[in-house]
């Protein structure tokens, strides 16, 4: 099988990495850049919880090839907050009490994010349709898409 | 989906060749073990669940053309294989000229995999579900091809011959899609049935397109195109030309849309039975249909 | 001189404080069990399935996948001869002679890559014999049935559930209850229905991961994402044949679990591996399609019911028989089956009641427990049948439901009387605030509109002596450190374990930290997060915990100011007496203690609180007539409504509106409990209008999340009202009780009653697909 050495900028830092052929984005973030915040929940490209952004737009990572993503720019959920001061998505989530067991959250958070930034005063229904691929099991969604609005006012 | 599907992907070596030449040689030279991908949202999934085994995978993004999107308005629009779905959805020209077409790729999954997933890819993989394959087909889509003897078109109309089944051969890579402008007045709608409201494979899915034709003894030609009720995209002739030929009133779409929940043919399956499928084609034709009529009215 | 604003501070009790881990969560700082590094010695571990229902191992070689470079270890039921269960001791932890569900565990693989542990499992040789499967419970309970467990008479099992050797019935749970024969004919309407409720599943975002490693010395150390440390502690280590104290579980946080990840279920599987390749962990990560195919299921139901009322609407009899689809292994699954037995009158009062509620053995997946431990199956069906009832007696569906419903005093099925219950409230909010005898009209000419309502009960389902315990450690500088065995799996366990701390010792909410994650070695034993149980169980432990600190703080101070310990409090971290008005910050004296007068030396020192709980009451059932003096510790009542929309074009459902008020007797963090009836509420009806785990000839049809159909946002409804009743529980923390199951259970029956009141058709059960609902339309004559 076939490395592959990439460059690519992750949450801000520039990176080199090695990678096999098979070895997902997700995979790579998780495993090479041990940035475990970005979840695998499926593998399927189905769940949502291994959202990232790559070029600024949000991507089922599990879906994507490292040896892709040269030259990229990968943001994480570790990479919203800046000097400790949480994205404002990050706090809306947790007053609006939309956090339950919170594996679900990252890719929330970064498909919000996305959302915010293409369309910054979505309406509800726009909301419900771009988060339609991040599935969760805890929430009922109400909450989550409280966030967002709340996110979008500040 | 099998039990012992791959946890992540299998071993493979990823390529990313520099020109079409290169890539369409190393597929041939290399066939059956070589494959092209493009988003990889179709190719993944199968290739963890031991469906699909390339030793290599040719990344195929990058290479000229694959990423234009422009329209003229004499020759049409070109959407290059790599030119994801979201974009095509943004863009104004598809907006303006050939809205049914965004519509359909609204319709697909989420937006993140929107960002990988793409036309040509979605008609490649040739999924009677495929949501986009009805508006490529009703738009009289051809694809441009490079194959190890060159550049050439093939119309969509033979192109897709049984489900995951295409007359792409090995060495063929889809460099784009060409869409000719529609005829004036073009009037479409994609509807789209699911489990969830959103974001689920089709259960079926109706693509109506007509304009105002005077050749036509009703003046209207129909486009009447159905997803996952045939191994292929199904294209309901019957009703297409009942529809041209008797005038167009809340009737006769009814009659046509019957005429297609007939003809089709879908299996009963984990998403839908037939029974049921059959129903749905009569009654979201009839929308649809009749959806299109109002605006061709106005 | 106290500050008289100290003693005005709220108690953090019943405020709706942000989550304790919420900043983890966001910032994706939270450590979840496939996070966890181990660095170069982590070995990956796969596992060989059966491919069939029902078959006997007749080979099974393992030489060539042993032989692959990079495998360490491969194992198979041969090494491993314990038995595993938490209520009935029927599984092995590999498959020794046969295998009884596609998927079960035949062999096990650790190798230095998954890649490599994946290949491995394609060298492995296995023949089977394949038998006839069992794929329907109550053909599975008859005599013509293959007999699926040969030992059934010599398996362990706890002492209140009762096998029947020479059949495939795991339990068997009765109610004989007066005279249900002799009663019908005095009853002016009778129902009689059967229903299938069909498997689903838990389908946590988090697929199960496990990993394992066993020292040299043969001690086990375990990280799984666990609902049950302290329960997969016990059980493995028996199967295991060592000491509980030889084996350590870590949980670290949960992504979801709904009882998916209670008791044991893969976790056996990586120890099992683990103890062949001491020295190195060894991971075992569930694909989704393993958690589709082999993880817990929910048990599939075929119910019967029959119920009769007098003319005045009092309910008079019902006559249950419930077969339990229990899958291959019933270990757990067992007490579902009691559970409902119990609980199988609903919420009312019958004077007469028959029920006999069977386990029955199956070659589908393992059953388990999930939210609601059979309350959703059976409510399914009985809330529908209490709507016919109403019907066919010409009444309303909540004055119905008032008249029966159970009131503070009413006798139970079980004979014991009802504690203080606010289910009549639940009632009347739930019946307002859903416009109950208001039809409004159906939005568009194709659509139809429909309310429905259905009630719930539900105790926690648990050993008679399922304990509780924790320990409060005071920290330099005056915040507190709690240590608890339960999970939060996100429904805000340690949030609210921090707001009772915190109450009971009189310091500010945010002084308190969890000792997280929970570890075996040095949190203190909790029995199972399941059960809706942490808050009432694990919550009275932390308030002795707390108020054992307390005396410690007070009797230190008290001598030191020679004052009364009655005189004096601890507010907002701080030691006050009222007599003398003095005050000390607990951090001048927490470890340290307090200084005797004239150089004479200390008193006092570091403060460790403890405290447990247990339940001392809980008596048996009479096996034959399932009467007793209290079965259970107490019940979480309450009700929910849907306004929906039928499609007629598609036969799509639409729920407009959810409404739920739930009787939790005391809300710790009323935002938590509003989260969790949300959540609950989505997630039946999710059950009610999607999922189905479909089985064919014994397999799962859509093993993935791309046929088994979740709700997405897009399905959420746009209007969800939450209502908190509070009828105080006698033993519980500030009089609370659950509410995490609770939520889901009406939800089903709320949605098929409403459904029949905008189209008048009922089905066998869930879910309502548009299909089932569109077809069924069609042949009515509804639409054509």
């Amino acid at each position: 099988m076939a490395f592959h050495k990439i460059y690519l900028t992750v949450n801000g830092k520039d990176e080199q990495v090695v990678v096999p052929s098979n070895m997902t984005l997700m995979c790579m973030v998780r495993e090479s850049l041990a940035l475990t915040g970005t979840k695998n929940g499926c593998s399927a490209g189905e769940c949502g919880a291994c959202t990232v952004l790559i070029n600024g737009e949000p991507v089922n990572s599990c879906m994507v090839l490292a040896a892709e993503c040269d030259g990229a720019e990968i943001v994480t959920v570790e990479g919203l907050a800046s000097d400790q001061q949480l994205d404002p998505i990050q706090e809306a989530m947790i007053e609006a009490g939309a956090v339950q067991c919170g594996f679900c959250t990252p890719g929330v958070l970064i498909s919000s994010r996305a959302l915010l930034d293409r369309n910054p005063n979505p309406s509800e229904d726009e909301i419900r349709e771009a988060l339609v691929g991040n599935l969760c099991r805890c929430t009922g969604y109400v909450r989550i898409m409280d966030s967002v609005k709340a996110a979008a006012r500040r | 989906m099998a039990i012992n599907a791959h946890p992540t992907l299998p071993e493979f070596d990823y390529l990313r060749p520099e020109t079409l030449i290169e890539a369409s040689d190393f597929l041939v030279r290399h066939a059956p073990d070589a494959r092209p991908f493009l988003g990889g949202t179709d190719v993944f999934v199968r290739m963890r669940d031991g469906l699909l085994t390339p030793k290599f995978l040719v990344d195929v993004k990058r290479l000229p053309g694959m990423n234009d999107l422009h329209f003229d308005p004499l020759s049409g629009l070109i959407i290059g294989a790599a030119v994801n779905m979201n974009r095509v959805i943004a863009s104004q020209e598809v907006q303006e000229h050939y809205p049914m077409l965004a519509e359909a790729c609204r319709s697909v999954a989420s937006y993140p995999l929107r960002n990988r997933a793409t036309i040509v890819g979605n008609i490649c993989n040739a999924s009677p579900a495929g949501d986009t394959l009805g508006a490529s087909l009703a738009f009289e889509g051809v694809l441009h091809i490079h194959g190890s003897d060159g550049m050439r078109r093939e119309s969509l109309v033979n192109f897709f011959l049984g489900p995951g089944k295409t007359r792409l051969k090995a060495g063929d890579i889809a460099v784009a899609l060409h869409l000719p402008p529609p005829p004036a007045g073009s009037k479409g709608t994609y509807l789209k049935l699911g489990r969830n409201k959103l974001s689920d494979l089709s259960i079926v899915g109706v693509t109506a397109l007509a304009h105002p034709d005077s050749a036509a003894p009703s003046g209207y030609r129909f486009r009447l195109v159905l997803a996952s009720v045939a191994p292929v995209p199904f294209v309901a002739n019957e009703a297409e030309d009942y529809l041209a030929n008797t005038p167009i009133t809340s009737d006769s779409i009814r009659a046509a849309a019957r005429l297609a929940a007939e003809a089709c043919a879908p299996i009963d399956d984990v998403r839908g039975s037939v029974r049921y499928r059959k129903q749905m084609v009569k009654n979201l034709s009839t929308r649809a249909l009749s959806e299109v009529w109002e605006k061709l009215k106005k | 001189m106290v500050n008289p604003d100290r003693l005005r501070a709220p108690s953090p009790v019943g405020e709706n404080k942000p989550r304790i881990d919420g900043r983890e969560k966001v910032t994706g700082a939270a450590i979840f069990a496939d996070d966890l590094q181990f660095g170069n010695a982590l070995l990956y571990a796969r596992i060989k399935r059966s491919p069939h229902p029902h078959a006997l191992i007749k080979r099974l070689d393992i030489s060539k996948a042993r032989a692959l470079p990079g495998v360490k270890a491969v194992v198979t039921g041969e090494d491993f001869l314990g038995y595993i269960g938490l209520y009935l001791q029927d599984r092995y932890i590999f498959c020794r002679d046969r295998v009884r569900y596609v998927g079960d565990p035949v062999a096990g693989v650790a190798a230095t890559s998954e890649e490599i542990a994946h290949q491995a499992l394609d060298l492995i040789e296995v023949e089977y014999e394949v038998l006839e499967p069992v794929l329907e419970p109550e053909y599975g309970a008859s005599a013509q049935a293959p007999l699926l467990h040969p030992d059934l008479g010599k398996y362990g099992v706890a002492n209140f559930i009762f096998p029947e050797a020479g059949t495939n019935l795991s339990n068997h749970f009765k109610i004989r209850k007066g005279d249900v024969d002799g009663t019908w004919e005095k009853c002016a309407a009778v129902i009689e229905r059967r229903y299938w409720i069909p498997h689903i599943q838990h389908v946590p975002i988090e697929p199960h991961v496990a990993i394992a490693k066993m020292d040299e010395a043969g001690e086990i150390t375990l990280w799984a994402s666990s609902q049950s440390p302290f329960a997969q502690r016990s059980l493995i280590a028996q199967a295991m044949g060592i000491s509980p104290s030889k084996m350590r579980v870590i949980a670290p946080f949960v992504g979801g679990g709904f009882g998916g990840k209670a008791g044991v279920s893969m976790e056996a599987l990586a120890v099992a591996i683990a103890s062949k390749v001491k020295g190195r962990p060894v991971k075992l990560l569930l694909t989704r399609e393993e958690e589709f195919y082999t993880a817990f299921v929910r048990q599939g139901l075929v119910a019967y019911f029959k119920m009769g009322c007098d003319e005045k609407g009092r309910l008079l009899a019902m006559e249950n028989k419930f077969y339990w689809d229990g899958g291959a292994y019933t270990e757990y699954g067992v007490n579902i089956t009691r559970a409902a037995g119990y609980s199988s009158s609903g919420p009312y009062e019958v004077p007469n009641i028959k029920t006999d509620s069977y386990c029955v053995y199956t070659n589908h997946p393992v059953g388990g427990p999930m939210r609601g431990f059979g309350m959703p199956e059976m409510h399914a069906g009985l809330e529908q049948c209490i709507d016919e009832l109403v019907q066919q007696i010409g009444m309303d569906g909540v004055e119905f439901r008032k008249i029966n419903c159970l009131k503070t005093g009413s006798t139970l099925v079980t004979g014991s009387k009802m504690h203080p219950t606010g289910l009549l409230e639940c009632i009347e909010k739930t019946a307002k605030a859903i416009g109950w005898g208001k039809k409004a009209p159906a939005s568009a000419p194709n659509k139809r509109r429909g309310k429905g309502l259905a009630l719930m009960w539900k105790a926690p389902a648990m050993p008679p002596n399922a304990g509780s315990s924790a320990w409060v450690e005071l920290v330099e500088d005056g915040t507190l450190n709690l240590g608890v065995g339960g999970q939060d799996i996100g429904q805000g366990a340690f949030t609210v374990a921090a707001q009772m701390a915190a109450a009971a010792l009189g310091v500010p909410y945010e002084s308190v930290r969890i000792a997280t994650p929970v570890d075996t070695r040095y949190s203190p034993y909790e029995w199972q997060t399941v059960a809706s149980r942490l808050t009432w169980s694990m919550g009275n432990a932390i308030v002795n915990a707390a108020q054992d600190a307390r005396r410690q703080i007070l009797s230190t101070v008290a001598e030191a100011w020679e004052e009364s310990p009655e005189d004096l409090d601890i507010v907002n971290g701080v030691v006050i007496s009222f007599k003398s008005e003095k005050e000390i910050p607990l951090k001048n004296l927490v470890i340290y203690g307090l200084p005797k007068p004239d150089g004479q030396g200390w008193r006092g020192g570091p403060v460790v609180g403890r405290g447990n709980f247990m339940p001392t009451y809980v008596t048996g059932l009479d096996t034959e007539t399932g009467q007793g003096e209290r079965a259970v510790v107490h019940y979480t009542t309450g009700a929910q409504a849907v306004e929906l929309e039928v499609d007629l074009e598609t036969g799509r459902i639409e729920i407009l509106k959810g409404v739920s008020a739930f009787d939790v007797g005391k809300a710790i963090n009323p935002d938590l409990v509003k989260a969790q009836m949300e959540g609950g509420f989505v997630q039946g009806m999710s059950s009610a209008l999607f999922e189905n785990l479909q089985l064919q000839d014994g397999v799962v049809q859509n093993p993935s999340f791309v046929d088994y159909r979740i709700a997405t946002t897009t399905d959420a409804p746009k209007d969800l009202q939450s209502f908190i009743v509070e009828v105080a529980q006698d033993d519980g923390p500030w009089g609370a009780r659950g509410i995490g199951e609770h939520c889901m259970v009406p939800t089903i029956p709320a949605i098929a009653n409403a459904i029949y009141d905008a189209i008048g058709i009922r089905f066998e059960g869930p879910p309502f697909t548009a299909e089932k609902v569109y077809l069924a339309m069609l042949d009515a004559g509804i639409v054509e």
